[in-house]
C-alpha cells in the first residue's frame, strides 16, 4: 500500500469516527415530557408563562433566575436558570433553553431569547417637541 | 382624491441613485461580457474586448462611487424622505459615527464591498499579467450580483418577488401610515438613528476591514477559474499567492479586530464563542490558509495542483456562504448576533450557486488534464507534512461548517417535509472545543516537524533533522511542565495540545532566528507558526483556565455540575463585599451621554489576609446604554483592567427593574403604599421599629435632584430617622412648582427600605398663593435703611446680568436686579428681585426667601429723585407643620450584580494572533517583491 492510499485511508476512517462522535452532541429540541421521563439533557424551545410570577433575588442569590415555560407541547413548568435575569425577559416572543430535568424543575444553564427587533419598530418616530 | 404636493423632499436625489443603481448594474455587466469575450473569442478582436471591457469598468465604478457621494450626502443632510437616511440617521448622531450610520445596513455594507472591489480591479488592470482579464471577468460577475442586491425591481408575478432592494426609496413609497396624508410630513418626523450598541469606533473600522477581505477573496477565486479556463495549470501560481496571502491577512486581521470588538466593547463575557456568525468568517479563512499551504507546494513541486484550485474556489464560496447565512435570517435561534432580513434569501442563494456552478464545472471539464506527478514524495520531504496539514486544515474547516449549517440543513429538510423537527447542538462551545483541540495538536506538530525538512529532496535531510527535533521537543516538554506549575491542563489532551504548541513555538522560534541571520523571506512562515503555539498557549491558559470572581456564600449543589458555578455578585453601592481575595465596592455611577458608567473598586489583599494590606487596587468603569429614547437599558458594555499576566473583566449582567426600564420603574412607583403623616419641627413618627424626626426647612437644598432642577419655588423638609440599633441617618425631601407643574422628590432609605415625600398640602400651608398676598409698599433710597414688621430692608447695588431661571430676558427688554439686603436680628440674606421695561410696561420679578416666607418686588424706579420702591409680602403661615407621606418595604434600587471574571494569560492569545497575521504579512511582502522581481526580470 502506498503512502497516499494510507493517508486517504486514515483520512476517512478519522472522518467517520469524528462524525459518528459529532452526532451525538446533536439532538432534536425537546419538550418537559420527554426531558422527565430520559433525565437527559436537552434543549426546549418554549415561551415564557407571564402570567406566572418570576423570581430574581440577587440579595438571596443572583446567579438564579426562576420562571415558569410553556412548551411547544403546551406544558407549564418552572424553570431554574444559573444566570441572572436577562434584559428585557419581559419582552422575549421565545425562549430556547438547555438542561435537565429534576424534580419536576427544568435546570437550565443556557439560554437563547428571540425578541422582537429594538430598533426598527414599524412606526414613524416623531421628531421631538413638535 | 389630489395628489399631495409633498414639501420639501429632495426628489432628484432619489431619481439620481436609482439611475446610478441601474446604470452601474449594466456597466457591470457590460464589463463583464466584454472581459469574458476578450480571452473566449476570436483572438483578432481581443484587444477590442479589452477595451471595451475595462470601459465597462470605469464607467461602472464612476456610478458606484457617485451612488456612494449621494447618499452619503442625503444621509450627512438628513433627508428623511430617503428610508436608508431614515433607518440608520438621526439629529444626534454625531458625525464621527456617519460611515458606520452608512454600513449598518446590508444595503450600506454591499456597497462597501463593491467598493473594495473597484479598488481591487483598478489595481488588476494596471498590472501586467496574462490571467488577469479572467480574473476581472470573475470580479465583475461578483460584482453584478451586488449590484443587483440594491436593484429595488418588483416582479410582475408572484407577491413578495423582488430583486434587490434600493435603499433610496421613498419611505411614503414603502411604509403606509397616516402620517403620510400630511403634506409637510417631513417636518414631523426624524431619523432612527444608529443602535446605540454601535455607537463606537469598533463600527467604525471592523466593516471596512472585513469586506476587503471579502473582496480580496475573490481574487484567488478568478485566478482559480483563469487557470482552468486557459488550462495553464503552472504560471498562474506564482502571481496569485501574493493576493491570497495578503486577503487571508486582512480576513484573519477582521477575525481579530472581531474578537477585541466582542471581549472589550460587548457583554459575550470572552473573545471567542463559536457563534455561527463568527465560526462561517473563520472557515474561509481556514480554507484560505489551507490553499496557501497547497499554492507553496504546487509552486515549488508541482503536486497538490487540484487541491490548490479546490481550496481557491472554495475560499470565496465559502465567503458567499457566510453572506447568505448571515443576511437570510436563516441561523435564529441560534446566533445571538442579530440581523435584519432584506427577503433577499434567493438572490444570495442563486449567487452562491451560480459561482459553485462556475467553479464546479470547470474542475470537473479539466480534471484530468491538470497535471499530478504520479512518483510519491518521501516521507522526510516538506511537501508530504505540508499537504497532511492542508487536509487537517480542511477537516477543520469541514468540521465547523458542518456544524454552524445545520440550520440551513433544517430548513432545507423542513421545505420537503414540514413535520421534521430541526436538530441542535445541545453544548456548542464544548461541541467545537472537543473537535478543534485536535486541529490545535495536528497542527502544532505539523509545523513544527517541517521546519528543517526541504522541498523535494526528502531522505538527505533526516540525519541532520532528527537531532534538532529531538532538542525542540524536549525543550517543548520542559516549558509544558512550566505551564501546568502556572495554568491547570486537567486532562491529558490539554498537556499534549500544550505540548505541541510550545514545539511549534520553539522549532519555529529558532527556525526564525536562523532565517533572520540568513534568509530573511522564509521569516515570515515561521512568525505565523510561532504565533499560533503562542496562541494555542493563550487559549489553554485563558480559554480554560478563566475564573469568576464571585461570592463564596452562596449555597451550592443546585445544579450538580457545571451550572454550579457562582457567576455573579450583588454589589450594594458604598458596600464593600469580600469576594476572594479581593474587597469589591460599587462606589458610585454617573451618567455621560447614553451611557450610565459604574464606578466599581477593587481592592486586593494580601496573602495574609488576616493584616488587611491592599497589595493592589484599581477601578473598572463597566457601563450600561440607555435606548435612543432613554425609556430603558439597551446594553450593558465591560470594562476591564490589563495585566501582563492576565485580564480582570467586569461588566454588569442586571440592574434593579425600576432602574433599567421607565415602565418598571412607574409600575413600581404606582405599587408604593404612602402614608401620610404630619409632624411639628422635632416631632418624631414612629413606624415601626424606627423614628423619623422632622428637623424643619433646610436652606441651601441637599437634595441631589432637587437640587439640579430649576423651580419657581419649592421647600426642602429635612428629617432623621433613629433605626432599633440608635443609628442616624439623615435624610430630606422636598416639594416645588414650576408653572403650574407640581414636583416632588422623595428622599431614599435603601437599607430601610423607605421612601418620604412631601405632601401637596405642605405647599399650602407654607405658600401663600399670589392673590392672598398683602403687598407693602417702601420706598427706599440706596443706602438707606428701612424696617418693616422686624426686618431691616436696604439697597447695596445692582446687577445689569439677570440671567436667572426666574426670567427670560426677551429682545428690547431693559431689565436691573436689585440688590436687596435683609437683616433680621442676627440673620440676613441677599435678595433679588427684578424690575424689566418690557415696550412701556413695568414688570416685576419678585424673589421668594423661602425661609421667612418673605416675597419681594421691586416695583418701580424713579431715577429723578433716586428712589426704589420695594413691594414686600409675608406668607400666612400659621404654625406650618410638615405634612409627609411615607411609604416603607420599597424595593431596593441602589444594587447592581456583577460578572466579574479573570483571564489568566489572555496576552498570549492576543500577542499569538497578531504574530500570525504580522508573518501573513511579512509573507505577502516578499512574495509581492519576489514577484515584482521576476516580472521586470522575464
Amino acid at each position: 500500500m502506498n503512502k497516499t492510499t494510507l493517508l486517504a485511508l486514515i483520512m476517512i476512517v478519522a472522518a467517520g469516527v469524528i462524525f459518528m462522535n459529532a452526532s451525538k452532541d446533536v439532538s432534536t429540541y425537546s419538550n418537559f415530557r420527554e426531558a422527565d421521563s430520559t433525565g437527559d439533557r436537552v434543549k426546549i424551545v418554549g415561551v415564557l408563562s407571564k402570567s406566572k410570577p418570576m423570581e430574581y433575588l440577587p440579595e438571596k442569590n443572583p446567579n438564579i433566575f426562576k420562571f415558569y415555560m410553556t412548551d411547544n407541547k403546551g406544558e407549564e413548568k418552572q424553570v431554574v436558570l444559573a444566570k441572572a435575569k436577562p434584559q428585557d425577559f419581559e419582552r422575549s416572543e421565545q425562549i430556547v433553553v438547555t438542561g435537565t430535568m429534576k424534580d419536576n424543575q427544568f435546570y437550565a444553564d443556557e439560554i437563547l431569547m428571540k425578541c422582537p427587533s429594538k430598533y426598527k419598530e414599524e412606526e414613524i418616530t416623531l421628531r421631538k417637541g413638535s | 382624491m389630489d395628489k399631495i404636493q409633498y414639501v420639501g423632499e429632495a426628489l432628484w436625489i432619489g431619481y439620481l441613485c436609482k439611475a446610478f443603481i441601474i446604470g452601474g448594474f449594466v456597466a457591470a455587466l457590460f464589463s463583464a461580457v466584454s472581459y469574458t469575450f476578450s480571452s473566449l473569442g476570436n483572438p483578432t478582436q481581443a484587444p477590442t474586448w479589452k477595451r471595451l471591457g475595462n470601459a465597462g469598468f470605469a464607467v461602472h465604478a464612476l456610478l458606484i462611487i457617485s451612488l456612494l457621494g449621494l447618499m452619503f450626502y442625503a444621509m450627512v443632510e438628513q433627508h428623511y424622505e430617503y428610508s436608508y437616511v431614515f433607518d440608520h440617521v438621526s439629529g444626534d448622531l454625531p458625525m464621527k459615527y456617519i460611515l458606520s450610520a452608512f454600513w449598518e445596513g446590508q444595503e450600506g455594507s454591499f456597497l462597501l464591498w463593491m467598493f473594495w472591489h473597484l479598488v481591487i480591479g483598478a489595481v488588476i488592470i494596471s498590472i501586467n499579467d496574462k490571467f488577469k482579464l479572467e480574473v476581472m471577468a470573475v470580479i465583475m460577475v461578483a460584482e453584478i450580483w451586488l449590484n443587483s442586491m440594491l436593484l429595488g425591481i418588483y416582479l410582475p408575478f408572484g407577491e413578495d418577488l423582488k430583486i434587490g432592494s434600493n435603499p433610496m426609496m421613498l419611505i411614503r413609497e414603502i411604509t403606509l401610515a397616516p402620517i403620510f396624508n400630511n403634506a409637510d410630513y417631513l417636518s414631523l418626523i426624524q431619523g432612527r438613528g444608529l443602535n446605540p450598541l454601535l455607537q463606537n469606533y469598533w463600527m467604525t473600522i471592523h466593516p471596512p476591514f472585513i469586506f476587503a477581505a471579502f473582496a480580496l477573496s475573490v481574487v484567488p477565486f478568478g485566478y482559480a477559474v483563469a487557470a482552468l479556463r486557459k488550462g495553464e495549470y503552472q504560471d498562474w501560481l506564482r502571481p496569485v499567492l501574493p493576493w491570497a496571502l495578503f486577503g487571508t491577512a486582512i480576513l484573519g486581521i477582521s477575525l481579530i479586530m472581531g474578537s477585541l470588538w466582542a471581549y472589550e466593547a460587548l457583554s459575550f463575557g470572552g473573545y471567542w464563542a463559536w457563534d455561527p456568525v463568527e465560526n462561517t468568517s473563520l472557515v474561509p479563512w481556514i480554507i484560505l490558509v489551507g490553499g496557501i499551504h497547497a499554492n507553496l507546494i504546487a509552486k515549488a513541486t508541482g503536486r497538490a495542483i487540484r487541491s490548490t484550485l479546490l481550496f481557491y474556489l472554495g475560499g470565496f464560496l465559502m465567503i458567499v456562504y457566510s453572506t447568505l447565512l448571515t443576511r437570510s435570517g436563516i441561523l435564529g435561534d441560534t446566533s445571538a448576533h442579530a440581523f435584519t432580513e432584506m427577503g433577499l434569501e434567493w438572490q444570495l442563494t442563486f449567487f452562491l450557486l451560480s459561482f459553485l456552478f462556475l467553479g464546479m464545472a470547470l474542475m470537473i471539464w479539466r480534471y484530468k488534464n491538470i497535471p499530478a506527478p504520479a512518483k510519491e514524495e518521501s516521507i522526510y520531504s516538506r511537501e508530504f507534512w505540508m499537504y497532511v496539514g492542508t487536509l487537517v486544515l480542511f477537516f477543520s474547516a469541514l468540521l465547523i461548517n458542518a456544524s454552524s449549517s445545520l440550520p440551513v440543513l433544517n430548513t432545507i429538510i423542513r421545505y420537503f417535509d414540514p413535520s421534521y423537527i430541526g436538530r441542535v447542538i445541545k453544548d456548542p462551545i464544548a461541541h467545537y472545543n472537543k473537535y478543534q483541540l485536535w486541529i490545535s495538536i495536528f497542527i502544532g506538530l505539523f509545523s513544527a516537524i517541517t521546519v528543517w525538512l526541504k522541498y523535494k529532496n526528502g531522505e538527505q535531510v533526516k540525519a541532520k533533522w532528527m537531532v534538532p527535533i529531538a532538542i525542540y521537543a524536549a525543550t517543548a516538554l520542559l516549558l509544558t511542565w512550566l505551564t501546568s506549575l502556572w495554568i491547570q491542563l486537567p486532562e491529558w489532551h490539554y498537556l499534549l495540545m500544550g505540548a505541541t504548541a510550545w514545539f511549534t513555538v520553539v522549532a519555529n522560534g529558532h527556525f526564525l532566528w536562523h532565517a533572520f541571520l540568513r534568509n530573511a523571506r522564509a521569516m515570515g512562515a515561521a512568525l505565523a507558526h510561532l504565533g499560533f503555539g503562542i496562541m494555542a498557549v493563550g487559549i489553554l491558559a485563558s480559554g480554560l483556565n478563566f475564573s469568576y470572581l464571585s461570592n463564596p456564600f452562596v449555597f451550592k449543589g443546585l445544579f450538580g455540575g457545571e451550572g454550579d458555578e457562582e457567576k455573579y455578585i450583588q454589589l450594594i453601592k458604598n458596600k464593600p463585599l469580600l469576594v476572594k481575595d479581593y474587597v469589591v465596592t460599587y462606589e458610585a455611577d454617573t451618567l455621560i451621554g447614553k451611557a450610565r458608567h459604574y464606578d466599581i473598586s477593587f481592592k486586593q489583599l494580601g496573602k495574609d489576609s488576616s493584616q488587611r494590606v491592599f497589595i493592589d487596587s484599581f477601578v473598572t468603569r463597566p457601563n450600561a446604554v440607555y435606548s435612543n429614547d432613554f425609556s430603558k437599558i439597551a446594553a450593558f458594555n465591560p470594562d476591564t483592567r490589563h495585566y501582563a499576566g492576565k485580564d480582570i473583566f467586569t461588566c454588569v449582567v442586571s440592574l434593579p427593574a425600576q432602574v433599567a426600564d421607565a415602565e418598571q420603574a412607574k409600575l413600581m412607583e404606582d405599587s408604593l403604599k404612602y402614608a401620610p403623616f404630619t409632624a411639628l419641627k422635632g416631632d418624631s413618627i414612629r413606624i415601626g421599629k424606627e423614628v423619623l424626626v422632622v428637623d424643619g426647612l433646610q436652606y441651601p437644598p441637599r437634595h441631589e435632584e432637587f437640587k439640579n432642577h430649576a423651580l419657581d419655588v419649592g421647600f426642602e423638609v429635612a428629617y432623621h430617622i433613629i433605626d432599633e440599633n440608635g443609628k442616624k441617618e439623615e435624610g430630606q425631601c422636598a416639594i416645588g412648582l414650576e408653572g403650574s407643574l407640581m414636583y416632588k422628590f422623595a428622599g431614599k432609605h435603601e437599607n430601610l427600605g423607605w421612601r418620604v415625600r412631601p405632601s401637596e398640602q405642605l405647599l399650602d400651608q407654607w405658600l401663600s398663593p399670589e392673590d392672598q398676598l398683602d403687598y407693602s409698599v417702601l420706598s427706599i433710597k440706596k443706602g438707606q435703611e428701612i424696617s418693616w414688621q422686624g426686618y431691616t430692608f436696604s439697597i447695596s447695588g445692582f446687577d445689569k446680568n439677570v440671567d436667572t431661571s426666574r426670567y427670560k430676558v426677551e429682545k428690547g427688554d431693559i431689565s436691573i436686579m436689585g440688590l436687596v439686603d435683609v437683616v433680621k436680628e442676627e440673620k440676613s440674606w441677599l435678595s433679588k428681585p427684578i424690575f424689566v421695561l418690557r415696550g412701556n410696561a413695568p414688570m416685576s420679578i419678585k424673589d421668594y426667601l423661602i425661609e421667612e416666607g418673605l416675597h419681594i418686588r421691586l416695583s418701580a424706579i424713579d431715577p429723578a429723585t433716586g428712589t426704589f420702591e420695594l413691594k414686600v409680602a409675608k406668607d400666612k403661615r400659621n404654625n406650618p407643620g410638615f405634612p409627609l407621606e411615607i411609604a416603607t418595604n420599597v424595593p431596593r434600587s441602589d444594587y447592581i450584580v456583577l460578572e466579574a471574571k479573570i483571564f489568566p494569560g489572555i496576552n498570549l492569545y492576543w500577542i499569538g494572533s497578531i504574530l500570525m497575521m504580522t508573518g501573513l504579512l511579512m509573507a505577502w511582502w516578499f512574495k509581492y517583491k519576489e514577484n515584482e522581481e521576476w516580472t521586470s526580470a522575464s
